[in-house]
């Protein structure tokens, strides 16, 4: 599913996101409930207060999680399955939810990293992103 | 989709009027072929996009992005009748070019991140608001005439 070319880019977008997963993650939430507010009800503990320690942390988390999920690119299923419980049993995050998210994750990436951040990069890192996201509701029926 | 205040306008505009629209647009429709390439169906006439490069460099891709964000300043400035102002491109978009309206939102998505790339931290969580704001409603304007 993966070609070469687009598990190297996968890796050289986490090598961007890596040490700054706070950061990232706690802005990529704030995008998410500023620009799209129907999903603060998935995180009622995070949204009523805007804590910025909060945010940091459930941030540093959610990347942790998908750093997980870059070492594991090829096994994304294995790796991802108690995640994917979480979402099915306990979460259940409308699926409808995750380009929403996805598409916070490239703003932050192409505002912070601009350059950096190439169209081929973007392209690898969607498909990647689509793919945890299919995982991780796989199990809800 | 959406209610534009005026705090809403004044972020559109301001950054808009920073906005090069002929880098943009080539950067915009080009990211889209690339990213989504299955949006390339609409594009057998534009000559080579064979790789990310052969899109990003292609003149009938720039020329084409060109066009549509010169037609999306237009929407800027009729932020409260999006509708109206699409009336006739939602037609032509249906009758004759037979584009599926989860395009029109692939495309608006690419835009909001070509100026997050551009704008970097200027690009605020409040300015992406605003935009996600303008795209949505250039794609249900775009999309309202479909039969």
């Amino acid at each position: 599913m993966l070609s070469a070319q687009e598990r190297a880019q996968i890796a050289q977008v986490w090598d961007l996101i890596a040490g700054h997963e706070a950061q990232f993650g706690a802005e990529l939430l704030l995008r998410l409930f500023t620009v799209y507010p129907s999903t603060k009800v998935y995180f009622p503990h995070l949204s009523s207060c805007h804590d910025a320690t909060q945010l940091l942390s459930h941030g540093q988390r959610m990347l942790a999680a998908v750093g997980a999920a870059v070492q594991h690119m090829d096994h994304l299923r294995a790796a991802l399955s108690p995640l994917a419980d979480l979402h099915a049993l306990v979460l259940r995050v409308d699926p409808a939810n995750f380009p929403l998210l996805i598409q916070c994750f490239h703003v932050v990436l192409a505002s912070h990293l601009q350059d950096e951040f190439t169209v081929e990069m973007q392209a690898a890192w969607d498909k990647f992103l689509t793919g945890v996201a299919v995982v991780l509701t796989e199990k809800y029926r | 989709m959406g209610h534009f205040t005026e705090e809403d306008k004044a972020t559109i505009t301001s950054l808009w009027g920073k906005v090069n629209v002929e880098d943009a647009g080539g950067e915009t429709l080009g990211r889209l072929l690339v990213v989504y390439p299955w949006t390339q169906r609409f594009f057998d006439s534009f000559g080579n996009l064979s790789s990310a490069s052969a899109i990003m460099g292609n003149p009938k891709v720039k020329a084409h992005g060109k066009k549509v964000l010169t037609s999306l300043g237009d929407a800027i400035k009729n932020l409260d009748d999006l509708k109206g102002t699409f009336a006739q491109l939602s037609e032509l978009h249906c009758d004759k070019l037979h584009v599926d309206p989860e395009n029109f939102r692939l495309l608006g998505n690419v835009l909001v991140c070509v100026l997050a790339h551009h704008f970097g931290k200027e690009f605020t969580p409040q300015v992406q608001a605003a935009y996600q704001k303008v795209v949505a409603g250039v794609a249900n304007a775009l999309a309202h005439k479909y039969h």
